[in-house]
């Protein structure tokens, strides 16, 4: 029963995708070429950039910095809110700064990075951890703390250590909520990359989009920007997969 | 002392053969008193649990029969007395005793053979010894075919009967029920009522059985504890002369209807008070 519709809702995606770079292509033989290049030539450019090295120069160096700017932000985050979900003192002391700074645009706090830490790799990994880190912080310890305390009490029952209730009950009852905060993550994390490659010293596929702008180079600059659209999709499928995959027990998959 | 013992027909003299098996206690209880902030929930309380003996616990809800069972398991600390079990004093949990829960306590995230394995491995067992003794206990209380279910698969009943492999599986020698069956439909309580009492008289181990039911508080317990009052304490400790093993014919009995008249009585006296109170 599910497959036909399944395939059914997968063609009319994709035909909807097939129509609007019809409509993108037909509407920019219409528009200014120096504001608009249309679908076929955005697609060109694109491909003679893989083919130069260009493209995969920009990509490795924007995906170093992202990929180190995530772990790290997927590492502090999901420990310190099972941390912070188990020590009841720390979280009260500290909450109100989680609060505070997951309510801070990050983008105005570059300009003091920048001033602290300079040009380099780090601030930029540093850029990339502080958009991300507070999702995944937040998301794992409010999933922390939803822990029905009758489980906990079940486990003192039987007689566990603190170490078998993180590994048996904490960590696998909180993994599916940090996932969702990883999934959120992974979008900041990207919004954080692309500003930490404008404002910083510019570099990666931030740089390929500043400079086809500066060039007026309008096919350049679609191409860098849908390289970029691409990957967050990309990243978004496979952050929702590892997602649904760790909450298959809650019988939702 | 009790009406229902005055009535003791000859015939059910049989009857008194666990009672027989009360001596020595698995678990001694002395002066027990609990409150929270303000409010004296019991005090006073004094019983012991034979080794192979159920004592059944009932009461009017909110009596704190809950909360006497927690303290003997050692999760919430008492205010007065103390209870020893298995020559231990009880201020945590301790080993041999296992607990089955009204609302079944499994974790969602594991499947039947990993939640009956719990138990086990907090207790130390090991790899070999679970992989002996989780299929058998799965098996024992009829959830053969569902060892890689998750909870939300199975109906109440089978999430409950996965909650008593998880505490049979340690192998106890005091087991302690939370009102195991309220949270099932009627028909699957009565089953697993019997499955219950078949299960003991494979591996009779002392049981303290908290029930808000007075028929199932009769039909479980060599001895039903009347808790009452406020704070409560114990009213009454009601000997269930009735023949074991137990079954559906149990039901019956005409001696079970008297001893269940009599248990009654006990309990709602104070409900009807409550009650005439309120119409004052």
């Amino acid at each position: 029963m599910a497959q036909p519709r399944f395939w059914s809702g997968q063609a009319i995606g994709i035909a909807a995708l097939v129509a609007g770079a019809l409509v993108w292509e037909i509407g920019a033989q219409f528009a200014n070429p120096a504001f608009v290049a249309p679908f076929s030539t955005t697609a060109a450019r694109m491909w003679e950039y893989a083919a130069s090295g260009t493209l995969t120069d920009a990509l490795a160096s924007s995906l170093a910095i992202y990929v180190s700017g995530m772990a790290y932000a997927i590492v502090v985050g999901v420990g310190l809110g099972l941390l912070l979900a188990r020590a009841r003192l720390l979280r009260i002391g500290l909450e109100s700064y989680i609060m505070i700074l997951y309510s801070t645009p990050m983008v105005a706090l570059i300009p003091f990075i920048l001033s602290m830490m300079g040009f380099g790799f780090a601030p930029k990994v540093l850029v990339v951890f502080l958009f991300a880190v507070f999702s995944v912080l937040y998301n794992t310890l409010e999933g922390a703390r939803s822990l029905k305390p009758e489980l906990l009490e079940v486990a003192r029952s039987f007689r566990s250590s603190e170490y078998a209730v993180w590994r048996d009950i904490l960590v696998p009852y909180t993994l599916p909520f940090a996932m969702t905060g990883i999934r959120q993550g992974i979008g900041r994390g990207l919004v954080g990359l692309v500003s930490a490659e404008f404002f910083l010293s510019g570099s990666g596929i931030g740089l390929l989009i500043i400079r086809s702008g500066q060039d007026f180079d309008v096919p350049g600059l679609y191409g860098a920007i849908m390289v970029i659209t691409i990957l967050g999709v990309a990243l978004m499928a496979i952050g929702r997969t590892l997602e649904n995959r760790f909450a298959a027990w809650r019988g939702l998959s | 002392m009790s009406m229902a013992m005055d009535q003791r027909a000859p015939a059910h003299e049989t009857a008194k053969a666990p009672q027989g098996e009360r001596a020595p206690a698995r678990i001694r209880a002395r002066g027990l008193g609990k409150r929270y902030g303000a409010l004296q929930v019991f005090r006073d309380i004094d019983f012991e649990v034979g080794e192979r003996e159920i004592v059944a616990i009932v009461g009017p809800s909110g009596c704190g029969k809950t909360t006497l069972l927690r303290c003997i398991n050692g999760l919430i600390p008492l205010d007065a007395g103390e209870i020893v079990a298995n020559g231990e004093r009880v201020t945590q949990p301790i080993a041999g005793m296992a607990m089955v829960f009204q609302h079944f306590g499994l974790f969602p995230w594991k499947t039947v053979t990993a939640n009956v394995a719990y138990g086990l491995r907090m207790a130390g067992a090991t790899r070999a010894e679970i992989a002996e003794k989780v299929p058998y206990f799965i098996n024992l209380v009829g959830l053969a075919g569902f060892e890689h279910a998750y909870p939300y698969q199975m109906s109440g009943g089978m999430q409950q009967r996965c909650g008593l492999a998880r505490a049979l599986a340690i192998e106890p020698n005091v087991l302690l029920m939370d009102e195991p069956f309220a949270a099932v439909d009627a028909q699957t309580r009565e089953i697993l009522q019997f499955e219950l009492l078949r299960i003991w008289s494979e591996r009779p181990t002392a049981m303290v059985f908290v029930t808000h039911s007075i028929e199932e508080a009769v039909l479980m317990g060599h001895r039903v504890m009347v808790l009452k009052g406020r704070p409560s304490s114990i009213f009454e400790m009601v000997d269930i002369d009735l023949p074991f093993p137990r079954n559906r014919s149990t039901l019956l009995h005409p001696r079970f209807a008297k001893l269940r008249e009599h248990v009654w009585r006990c309990v709602m006296d104070e409900a009807q008070a409550a009650e005439r109170e309120l119409h004052v």
